[in-house]
């Protein structure tokens, strides 16, 4: 029992087994920071394969199961960063690259990630290199010998870069001209589909399924730009008419094409990178009246002006500001300053507080950074941002932004055993990583299982 | 049209009779024209209206001020009333609708916001496509709107100064066909003279052919091959000619290629212009000078050379439109006061010092250049129908101490002097009012940590971190952060920088 | 008329900085800084400011003006302004000035309808006696005690015409700030058209110090840092003392030896505030010398209490706006912050060519819409610079004895749409525009 995890804590990279741990044990902690539903004090956890089993408050611990038991430990779930390169170092190109996927550059014997883990880092959203719209990230766990062992979804996101120059712009636009395309054109053929189908029916008369046709086409004429792939469409009426009839197999896209196919089915959401308050105007200017899932990244630089945005009220604005849309904004916790003064500015609480989502990551895609990730955001605590917003920033807002939500980021029944162990508050200056837990298995620290 | 006539229902509707329609009538004149340039800014603004016709109703309006229409008429304690940005109403005792969002300016006097007929980063870093690249937050865009600047040109397009706003700021972006003629450049001055003959000989064939294509539909269109189509477009009236020339042969020569090919060139500086006057005015120029500019007399000639501060006045006097430019056409906060674009209305300012009347110093900063932009059925004076872009000072707009209270944008209140660091502490308008107050618009977020136990362990990392941080500092005193430019390849670029641990986030130790 | 606003209202200047309060404070303050010649010097002001007017008929062989403008500025200690008013020229100088009255006779009479007279504008940064860029330092040595602006001096060139015909009628002309000790400066008039000793005030009118920035980098071997330069100034200001302990007279450092002496003034070029308190601190508080501190540009106003407190003298320019260092947003007016840490006697500069010579007002007006007061900027223009530089006997103001020394404008001299109609330099025409054309 002990002697694996105490050669895992020494020899990390060695670990050869993808599967879960099918091991079978229980945490005593004096505090779980559950981040879903707040703080349980003297909490304890069941782990069974690598699953949270169950958690709560004191629950008594059968004799035999094997425990971590650490009254004066706090347990939080392990940290998630939804925006790096850490261990790639590819290429990227310039323009419309949308069908790269960094999954292809994933490359396991990077040392980046067995050192990243001790810092309490259990998932990351690693996106391609590359300006324009350089591709799609792919979540990963820091650990594994294949691409295939480290990946955990794939894809997360579509990665967008939105300056305010006139490439952005056309970039974003052409992308869904093309899905136009290729809208327009599986529309002929699933009409020329249909009237095939009508005439073989004719053939063999049945009166249902000509009805059901008929409305079907009703249906289609009502959200014209909505694709018309029957497969996936959720609505429960075509998935009848699936089970009764021949069901229509719609063309592939081509690779460039299917991103912003899949953006406006709700396949793949998009991470768009933003620099300033004009570059978020100018985005919702492109984005204009399509319709898919989209949240920011924008790189807090000192003198960001990023506030004038943060709502519509404030400045009077014409659009939407961030926080009305209710995205997700990637940032690194750093106080910013007021253009051309020292009055500072705690970002993440205005866009908190606006009604935007907060996802912090490391001020620098370093390990140094990423080591001191939890202080950094200890900062913005203490400068006024809530505790719970600092939490859930690290853990299950990400995990959510990467489409992994339900799965890990917070302390629940049914989702990975990922625990970061402190010896104290997280946000406590003196406070220090004690263990790191990923997928049931231990990989950093003492436990004395 | 539809628009135009439009206008002229309101004026009768509301039959105040106060303001000269001179510009409007100028505005129809010239797409009647048939001014493609101006044609096409009037269309598109036509159909944004349109737009906003359908949604609700924003008034706004300006009440208690000396109004100075920049058409000669001044409305003592006057109100304008704006519908959807447009100016609806000027005069006295306006009904105002209930919802109409009001700015009282009381003792305060109104212009039209000045149109700045050329400027750089006002509108952001880029020099062209401002669909796309405007930064409406921009500081040096308050610094603009703090001069009294509400319209630019920069580059070959007119923007507004619309804060907050990226929507609908571009108002004309094919104003110019820039040509070269200079002394200095024989061969090329035959070329283009060689240009204009090509292009004019093509465009009669081509109005022929337009004729005859009409009874004839076979007939080909004749062929555009080695036609300069900069130079078609100004023959055509699609673009203006622009030419960049001080000298005064190179200026007489400019003036006698228009009287031949028939277009009204538009000609930067222009330092000796003032010797031949009468030439320019002749041929139709208008003209974009600094009244300032110095050029010393060539003392190997008798005749009279050199700039001189009466160039504005004598130009003016001969006929030919000016409008005024400082030396530096950007944003100057080096520390020289009263040379950059800030200083539009003091470069106005030594127009009159060399002749110019108030009245034509006003006009070379609002309509003037609006008319030369192509957007003075737009912007540049203020007339029922117009754009309401305006400023309100706090006294005569050419007076040194003179400082922009207000500008409105669109019938969109854009700056108070009040609500911004630029300016405010210089002769507050209200001093009861403490300005730190009511500057602190969502500042001053990072609230101090909570009293809490002192740190008792500072491990070597903590004070490593310190060091690290005097270091960044020191040189950072002059260093400009400039980050504009596309993304890196990782992390974005930016937080590299800034990421170190600078400013406040440590300010709880 | 031009201007709609007054810039004479020298009642309500007297609420901030009334003469009448300000001046003893000064002048005490003054005496007890100075020494003796100092006090010799400020006693000779004293005499021609209570000068008596000449209302007696001209001798067939003198030569006079009788001026009657619709406003007199007079900026003399009292802060006079008549509407309309009369200044009577004497064979130079002024014999009246005060409310029109019976002018006696002989007198050539011009009647200037509209016209503000005001004293003519003095310039004690200006490097355009050259008649260009250039001809202003050596480069080779950091230290140049026996160096003269004033055999470069070009009386009447362009410049310097265009200088007149914008009101500013004397000058310091001096070496550029490539060298430390960059030598002697001239202190001239800008009369259009006239020899070398016709125009020359005071030669060497000063001397002129480079301490921080431009000559840091050039110039020498030595004095490539700050500290060096400052070592330097230090070693041979020593030397002149220890040469004026002695009696003596050190052939080559004999100028300074009068600048260590109160004798001439020193004008410094520093800029930034480690090098402005720096220079204070220098030529101040170690030597006491008479020494004005000019440029005092960027971040130099953070230092306004320690300068002011030092009594060392502002002259301000050609930057007169800082947004950068203060790191508050604000645009702030340079000036504005000396005048505000109670700087008396501060004046303004163009550092001609780097702002035209004739635009010396303008330093003024662009001052007063950042935050001064226009009546004490139109005073930093003309008796402050005088004073400073001890010629505010001879120019600076409008007063009985002084030289003739008048700009007539067409209203408020600060501002830009007034035109210069006539200068009048020693009671001799300079520049008229109706005769001469508009130059500026």
């Amino acid at each position: 029992m002990s002697l694996p995890s105490i050669l895992l804590a020494f020899a990390p990279a060695a670990w050869t087994s993808p599967a879960p741990s099918t091991d079978f044990y229980a945490i005593r902690v004096g505090r779980a920071e559950t981040v879903s539903k707040g703080t349980i004090e003297h909490a304890v956890i069941l782990v069974e394969g690598g699953k949270i089993v169950t958690i709560g408050e004191d629950l008594p611990i059968e004799r035999g199961i094997p425990i971590i038991d650490r009254p004066d430990w706090v347990v939080m779930p392990g940290l998630v960063n939804a925006y790096s390169r850490l261990g790639l170092d590819g290429d990227g190109g310039d323009e419309m690259n949308p069908d790269v996927h960094a999954f292809d550059e994933l490359y396991p014997a990077s040392e980046d990630y067995a050192e990243v883990v001790k810092f309490g880092v259990t998932t990351l959203g690693l996106y391609p290199a590359g300006n324009g719209i350089p591709g799609q990230a792919v979540v990963v766990r820091p650990t594994g010998n294949t691409p295939e062992e480290m990946r955990v979804h794939d894809p997360a996101y579509l990665k967008i870069i939105m300056r305010a120059a006139s490439n952005s712009k056309k970039l974003l636009r052409d992308g869904f001209k093309k899905a136009d395309e290729y809208d327009a054109k599986e529309k002929k053929a699933r009409e020329k589909w249909d009237k095939d189908q009508e005439a073989k029916k004719k053939k063999a008369p049945a009166k249902k399924p000509d009805e059901k046709v008929e409305e079907k086409k009703v249906e289609e004429k009502k959200g014209e730009e909505k694709k018309e792939e029957a497969k996936d469409e959720p609505k429960t009426e075509k998935s009848d008419a699936k089970t009764e009839e021949a069901t229509y197999t719609p063309s592939e896209p081509e690779p460039k094409t299917k991103p912003f196919v899949d953006l406006r089915s709700g396949k793949l959401r998009a991470l768009v990178s933003i620099s300033s308050a004009a570059e978020y105007l100018h985005l919702l200017d492109a984005i204009d009246k399509e319709k898919f899932t989209w949240d920011l990244r924008v790189p807090m630089t000192r003198e960001i002006d990023l506030f004038y945005v943060t709502d519509k009220k404030t400045y009077d604005l014409d659009q939407d500001g961030i926080g009305d849309r209710h995205v997700r904004v990637v940032m690194e916790p750093l106080i910013t300053l007021t253009p051309g003064t020292m009055r500072q500015r705690n970002l993440a609480s205005e866009l908190a507080r606006a009604g935007a989502k907060i996802v912090f990551i490391p001020r620098n895609d370093t390990l140094l950074d990423h080591e001191r990730w939890l202080t950094h955001t200890a900062e913005m605590v203490n400068a006024g941002l809530s505790r719970d917003i600092a939490l859930r920033a690290l853990t299950l807002e990400p995990a959510e932004l990467l489409g992994v939500g339900e799965r890990l980021g917070s302390l629940d029944k049914g989702k990975d055993a990922n625990f970061v162990f402190l010896n104290g508050d997280p946000f406590e200056p003196t406070t220090r990583i004690q263990a790191v837990v990923l997928e049931g298995r231990v990989m950093f620290g003492e436990v004395g299982l | 049209m539809r628009r135009l006539f439009r206008f002229g229902g309101n004026l009768a509707l509301i039959g105040l009779a106060l303001l000269t329609t001179a510009e409007l009538s100028n505005a129809r004149a010239f797409q009647e024209g048939g001014e493609q340039g101006g044609g096409d800014a009037a269309d598109k603004s036509g159909d944004a209206e349109g737009d906003k016709e359908d949604g609700p109703e924003h008034f706004f309006a300006v009440v208690g001020a000396d109004v100075y229409t920049g058409t000669g008429a001044v409305l003592r304690g006057a109100t304008v009333l704006s519908r959807n940005g447009k100016i609806k109403a000027i005069g006295y005792d306006l009904d105002l609708p209930p919802d109409t969002k009001t700015l009282d300016a009381t003792g305060l006097r109104v212009y039209p916001g000045m149109v700045a007929i050329s400027s750089r980063g006002l509108v952001g870093n880029a020099t062209g496509d401002f669909e796309d690249t405007i930064d409406p937050f921009n500081s040096r865009m308050v610094l603009g709107l703090a001069t009294g600047i509400t319209t630019t040109g920069t580059g070959n397009a007119a923007v507004k100064l619309k804060r907050f706003s990226v929507k609908d700021a571009v108002v004309n972006d094919k104003i110019f066909s820039a040509l070269a003629w200079s002394a200095r450049n024989p061969p090329g001055k035959r070329t283009l003279r060689e240009k204009f003959v090509t292009a004019t000989e093509y465009l009669r064939k081509y109005r022929d052919w337009e004729q005859k294509v009409k009874k004839d539909k076979e007939l080909k269109e004749p062929s555009k091959k080695g036609v300069d189509v900069t130079v078609l477009a100004v023959l055509k009236g699609e673009a203006k000619a622009k030419f960049n020339a001080g000298a005064r042969d190179d200026l007489l020569g400019i003036a006698r290629l228009a009287q031949e090919f028939g277009f009204r060139p538009v000609i930067e500086d222009c330092q000796e212009g003032w010797t031949i006057a009468d030439e320019l005015g002749r041929a139709g120029a208008s003209v974009v000078l600094t009244p300032r500019a110095r050029l010393p007399k060539r003392e190997d000639l008798t005749r009279p050379g050199g700039s001189s501060i009466e160039n504005a006045a004598i130009l003016h006097k001969a006929g030919v439109p000016i409008a005024v430019v400082p030396a530096t056409e950007s944003v100057d906060l080096g520390g020289i006061v009263g040379r950059d674009i800030m200083a539009l209305a003091i470069e106005a300012g030594f127009a009159v010092r060399g002749g110019l009347s108030e009245e034509a110093a006003l006009a070379s900063i609002t309509i003037v250049p609006a008319r030369i932009l192509g957007i003075s059925h737009r912007v540049g004076s203020l007339e029922v129908g117009k754009d309401c872009d305006l400023i309100v000072t706090d006294g005569d707009l050419l007076h040194y101490e003179t400082f922009v209270q207000y500008a409105v944008v669109d019938g969109k209140q854009v700056y108070d002097k009040e609500q911004e660091l630029f300016f405010a502490h210089i002769r507050p308008r209200a001093p009861n009012e403490a300005p730190e107050k009511k500057l602190d618009r969502g500042e001053s977020e990072v609230k101090p940590a909570e009293a809490k136990p002192e740190e008792t362990e500072v491990d070597g990392e903590k004070t490593e971190e310190k060091a690290e941080e005097k270091k960044v500092d020191e040189p950072e005193k002059d260093k400009k952060e400039e980050k504009k430019d596309g993304d890196s390849n990782d992390h974005d670029g930016g937080s590299d920088e800034s990421g170190s641990d600078e400013g406040g986030a440590d300010d709880g130790s | 008329m031009v201007a709609s606003r007054d810039l004479a209202a020298p009642a309500a200047a007297t609420r901030s900085h009334g003469p009448r309060k300000s001046q003893p404070t000064r002048e005490a303050r003054s005496a007890s800084a100075l020494g003796v010649i100092g006090l010799a010097l400020l006693a000779a002001c004293a005499s021609s400011r209570s000068k008596k007017p000449d209302l007696s008929p001209l001798d067939p062989n003198e030569r006079g003006i009788a001026l009657t403008c619709a406003k007199v500025l007079t900026v003399d200690g009292e802060d006079r302004v008549f509407t309309p008013g009369l200044v009577l020229i004497k064979e130079g100088r002024i014999a009246y000035v005060g409310a029109p009255r019976e002018i006696p006779s002989g007198y050539e009479r011009l009647d200037l309808q509209g016209g503000w007279a005001t004293p003519g504008m003095v310039e004690l940064h200006s490097h355009i006696h050259t008649g260009s860029w250039g001809d202003i330092n050596d480069m080779v040595l950091p230290i140049n005690p026996e160096f003269r602006a004033s055999s470069a001096l070009r009386p009447g060139n362009r410049e310097i015409r265009l200088a007149c015909a914008g009101g500013v009628t004397t000058l310091f002309g001096i070496p550029g700030s490539g060298t430390s000790l960059s030598g002697f400066g001239v202190l001239y008039k800008s009369k259009t058209h006239a020899g070398f000793d016709d125009v020359v005030l005071k030669d060497p009118g000063g001397m002129k110090v480079a301490q921080s920035y431009n000559p840091e980098r050039r110039a020498g071997d030595f004095g490539a840092t700050r500290a060096g330069l400052g070592w330097l100034l230090e070693d041979v200001s020593d030397k002149a003392i220890a040469a004026n302990h002695e009696h003596r007279v050190d052939p080559a450092l004999a100028n300074l030896q009068r600048v260590q002496s109160r004798d001439l003034p020193v004008l410094i070029h520093c800029a930034g505030s480690d090098g402005f308190a720096d220079a204070a601190r220098m030529w101040k508080d170690k030597y006491g010398t008479r020494c004005v501190l000019s440029h005092g540009c960027f971040d130099a106003h953070a230092t306004a209490q320690y300068i002011v407190g030092l009594g060392a003298p502002v002259n301000a320019g050609p930057r007169t706006m800082d947004y950068f260092s203060t790191r508050d947003g604000a645009i702030t007016g340079t000036v504005s912050k000396y005048l505000d840490a109670g700087a008396k006697d501060l004046s303004v500069c163009t550092d001609s060519p780097v702002m035209p010579q004739e635009e010396l007002f303008l330093q003024g007006s662009m001052s007063a819409r950042l935050g001064a007061d226009s009546y004490t900027m139109l005073r930093a223009c003309t008796i402050h610079p005088a004073r400073v530089f001890g010629i505010d006997d001879r120019v600076g103001s409008l007063e009985v004895g002084k030289d003739a020394d008048l700009v007539i404008r067409t209203g408020d001299p600060l501002d830009p749409r007034s035109r210069v109609d006539l200068v009048l330099i020693d009671g001799e025409i300079q520049y008229d525009r109706a005769r001469d054309g508009q130059w500026f």
